[in-house]
C-alpha cells in the first residue's frame, strides 16, 4: 500500500521524527512531496542538506594558505583543510572524500580524501541518491559490473564515471533510474535494461 | 465608455456561473535545469515558473544566518497582453506583484534550513488575461513543492470580485477592469490561513465575508488540481513534456 504525499498533508497523527517531516501539536506532517510505502515516509523531492559521514565528489576550485575549496553543489564550498589532510591537489580535478564536520551555517569540512583520476562529472538531484546506490550498494555494483566503468557517487548530487568501460551506458542507467525512482522493483528494471542495452 | 452587461440570465461573458472557475492547467516539473517548475493555464493566463536555489546569497551582506532569504521576480512578457503592459522588466506592477508573492510564500516555507542561502521564486506570464498574480501563485507553490524545497502548506488562491451588482469567483479581464470590485486572496491549503489578499474598489463587510467563504471553497478546487499535477509527475516515467 503506497500513496503520494505533499507538503503540508498528514503523514502519522502521532508524533514522528523522519526525514521530510514535521511535527506540530502531536501530528506529524510532510514538508516535501514523499511517498508512504508501509507506513515509511520517503522523500521524493529535497533540498541536499549536508550531514557528517555524507560521501561526497567535488571539484578543487581554489586553493588558500587553510586548505582547498571544493565545489560541491552546495550554495557554499567546502574545505579540505591541509592541516588535517596532508594531500596535494590540482585545480580542477574531482575528489572523493567523507563529510568531516559542518558547522550551524552549513560551513562543510571534508576528510579521507581520494583523488579521482579524470573522468566525466554529473549532475543528479541529491533526493534521488539513495535509489542510485541502491542496498547494501546492490544497484551501482550491478551497473559498475555490467559498464566495466568505474562509478563513484556523491550524496551531494555529484557522480564521476571513470574513462573506462561503457560510460554511456552509466549515464542511460542513470537517466532511467531518476525518472523511476518512486517506482518498485527498480533494481530488476535496470538490470533488464542493461542488459538489452549493454 | 459604454459598460457592457457582465451578467446576462445568471450567466457571465463567457457563460460561466457566477462561482465557476475558468478551465485550469497545472503541470509540473516542465524545465530541465530548474530545482523545481511548474506551467499554469488558467482561462486565458499562461504562467510558467522555476525554482532555483537554495544557492550562494547575492549580495552577501543581506545573507541571514539564520534562515535562507526568499526573492521572488514576478514579470510579464511584453507579448503577453495589450494595453500597458506592452514593455518587460521591473515596473511599478510587477515590483508590487514579486513583493506580495514572497510575502506570501514566506509564510510557509521553513528557510529556517538553509542559512545563509537565497531561494529564487521566477514567475514569468506568457499570456495573460487577468488572474495573473493568483496564477502566479499556484505556479510557484507547485514548483515549490517539485523542487523539494520544505514548506508548512501548500498554498492555492482565487479571484473573487462582484460585477454587475453580483458577487462573482474567478473574475477575468474584462470583468476585472469593468467590474465593481476585484480582490484575489489566497490560503495555505490545510490551516485556510489567508496568506494573500488584495482589493480594488469597494464592497460592504457582509460582501467582503461572504467573498471570503466562495474564495475558499473555490481554492480547494484549484488545490486539488495542483495536487494531482504534482502526482502525475510521479506517473511512470515523471517529469512532463510542456505542450501548448
Amino acid at each position: 500500500m503506497e500513496r503520494i504525499v505533499l507538503p503540508g498533508d498528514v503523514v502519522w497523527e502521532r508524533e514522528v521524527f523522519a526525514s521530510g517531516t514535521w511535527v506540530k501539536d502531536g501530528i506529524t506532517y510532510a514538508k516535501v512531496p514523499g511517498m508512504l510505502r508501509d507506513e515509511k515516509f520517503i522523500p521524493l523531492e529535497m533540498a541536499y542538506r549536508p550531514k557528517v559521514g555524507d560521501n561526497v565528489v567535488g571539484i578543487v576550485v581554489d586553493e588558500r594558505n587553510a586548505g582547498y575549496m571544493v565545489d560541491l553543489n552546495l550554495p557554499y564550498n567546502g574545505v579540505i583543510p591541509t592541516r588535517k589532510v596532508r594531500i596535494s591537489l590540482r585545480l580542477g580535478g574531482m575528489v572523493y572524500g567523507k563529510i568531516a564536520f559542518v558547522d550551524e551555517v552549513g560551513n562543510v569540512d571534508i576528510g579521507e580524501v581520494d583523488k579521482l583520476p579524470a573522468g566525466k562529472l554529473i549532475t543528479v538531484p541529491a533526493s534521488k541518491v539513495p535509489r542510485i546506490i541502491g542496498k547494501k550498494s546492490s544497484m551501482l555494483n550491478q551497473i559498475r559490473d555490467i559498464s566495466g566503468s568505474s562509478v563513484f557517487v556523491g550524496n551531494n548530487g555529484y557522480i564521476w564515471i571513470g574513462q573506462k568501460g561503457n560510460m554511456q551506458l552509466v549515464m542511460k542507467a542513470l537517466d532511467l533510474i531518476i525518472r523511476r525512482a518512486h517506482t518498485t522493483g527498480l533494481t530488476d528494471q535496470v538490470a533488464k535494461y542493461l542488459d538489452e542495452n549493454r | 465608455m459604454e459598460t457592457p452587461e457582465l451578467i446576462k440570465d445568471g450567466k457571465r461573458l463567457d457563460g460561466r456561473a457566477l462561482d465557476g472557475l475558468r478551465p485550469i492547467r497545472i503541470m509540473a516539473g516542465v524545465l530541465k535545469e530548474a530545482e523545481g517548475s511548474a506551467f499554469v493555464e488558467w482561462g486565458g493566463n499562461k504562467v510558467i515558473c522555476g525554482i532555483y536555489g537554495p544557492r550562494e546569497c547575492i549580495p552577501k551582506h543581506d545573507a541571514s544566518p539564520y534562515k535562507s532569504l526568499l526573492k521572488c521576480r514576478y514579470t510579464m512578457s511584453p507579448f503577453a497582453s495589450l494595453e500597458e503592459h506592452g514593455r518587460s522588466g521591473p515596473n511599478r506592477r510587477s515590483t508590487e506583484i514579486s513583493k506580495v508573492i514572497r510575502e506570501a510564500f514566506d509564510s510557509v516555507v521553513m528557510s529556517g534550513e538553509f542559512p545563509k542561502t537565497q531561494i529564487d521564486i521566477y514567475v514569468d506570464v506568457l499570456q495573460a488575461e487577468g488572474g495573473t498574480r493568483i496564477a502566479a501563485i499556484a505556479a510557484a507553490a507547485v514548483a515549490l513543492a517539485n523542487a523539494g524545497i520544505p514548506m508548512k502548506d501548500m498554498i492555492s488562491g482565487v479571484a473573487v470580485g462582484k460585477i454587475g451588482g453580483q458577487l462573482a469567483v474567478d473574475l477575468g479581464k474584462a470583468e476585472d477592469n469593468l467590474g465593481e470590485s476585484d480582490m484575489p486572496i489566497a490560503f495555505t491549503h490545510r490551516g485556510k490561513e489567508i496568506v494573500f489578499l488584495q482589493m480594488d474598489g469597494k464592497l460592504t463587510p457582509e460582501e467582503l465575508s461572504r467573498n471570503i467563504d466562495a474564495a475558499m471553497e473555490a481554492s480547494d478546487k484549484v488545490y486539488a488540481l495542483q495536487a494531482e499535477a504534482l502526482r502525475k509527475s510521479y506517473d511512470s516515467e515523471g517529469g512532463q513534456e510542456l505542450e501548448m
